[in-house]
């Protein structure tokens, strides 16, 4: 078991997946971290040597914006966005979609499971 | 996709002057303007400025967290208030 970046433990998979596991670190990233470390591909977290362990642990530290403190900075740029009261920011407050999507069908991801209208004419017969 | 850093911010040339003589003139009345395509460039900032909707002329107070957004970003052109949920209720 392997603890990088704070709170994530990566299983035993290839090293390139288990670091996808960090919130922060995708396919690019972590293919990145392991040329530039020379991992190869196919090696497993489990048979990592604590020394590389390290190397990533330090890498990801130095260089990588990951987990909390990238948490952060997006709350924060949505923050600034609503404070600024601009359009993206009011789309932001009313949870609507922000990239100007359609809203008359589907925008379910952003508003949330549908809600039927309130008093709607049953269906009798 | 974004604009190129090459061409500089998009502006209509005309806000240049007419930002530049509301300064001079001291008093911050609100400047009316309808070029909602403009980028709000770092010397607007502090000016209020009307911007137009298509229907009236909202003011702005541009602060420098503004900056680089374009001006039709800070007037809604619609108007939704929301459904209201009882009418359907009481028709039937």
């Amino acid at each position: 078991m392997a603890r990088i970046a704070g709170v994530n433990i990566p299983t035993n998979k290839r090293v390139t997946v288990s670091l996808r596991y960090i919130y922060g670190i995708g396919p690019s990233k972590a293919q990145e971290i392991c040329g530039r470390l020379g991992i190869p591909a196919e090696r497993r977290v489990n048979q990592l040597s604590d020394d590389d362990v390290l190397r990533i642990r330090e890498v990801i530290d130095r260089e990588y914006r990951v987990e909390g403190d990238l948490r952060r900075e997006v709350a924060m740029n949505i923050k600034r966005l609503m404070d600024l009261g601009c359009y993206r920011g009011l789309r932001h407050r009313r949870g609507l979609p922000v990239h100007g999507q359609r809203t008359h069908t589907n925008a379910r991801t952003r508003k949330g499971k549908a809600v039927p209208i309130a008093g709607k004419k049953k269906v009798t017969k | 996709m974004a604009r190129s850093v090459w061409k500089g911010p998009f502006i209509d040339g005309y806000l240049l002057n007419k930002a530049e003589t509301a300064r001079a003139s001291g008093r911050n009345e609100i400047i009316r303007i309808w070029s909602r395509r403009s980028t709000i460039l770092p010397q607007f900032v502090g000016l209020t400025f009307g911007v137009y909707n298509g229907h009236k002329f909202l003011p702005v107070q541009v602060n420098e967290n503004m900056v680089g957004h374009k001006f039709g970003e800070f007037s809604p052109t619609r108007t939704f208030t929301g459904h209201s949920a009882d009418k359907k209720a009481r028709r039937s």
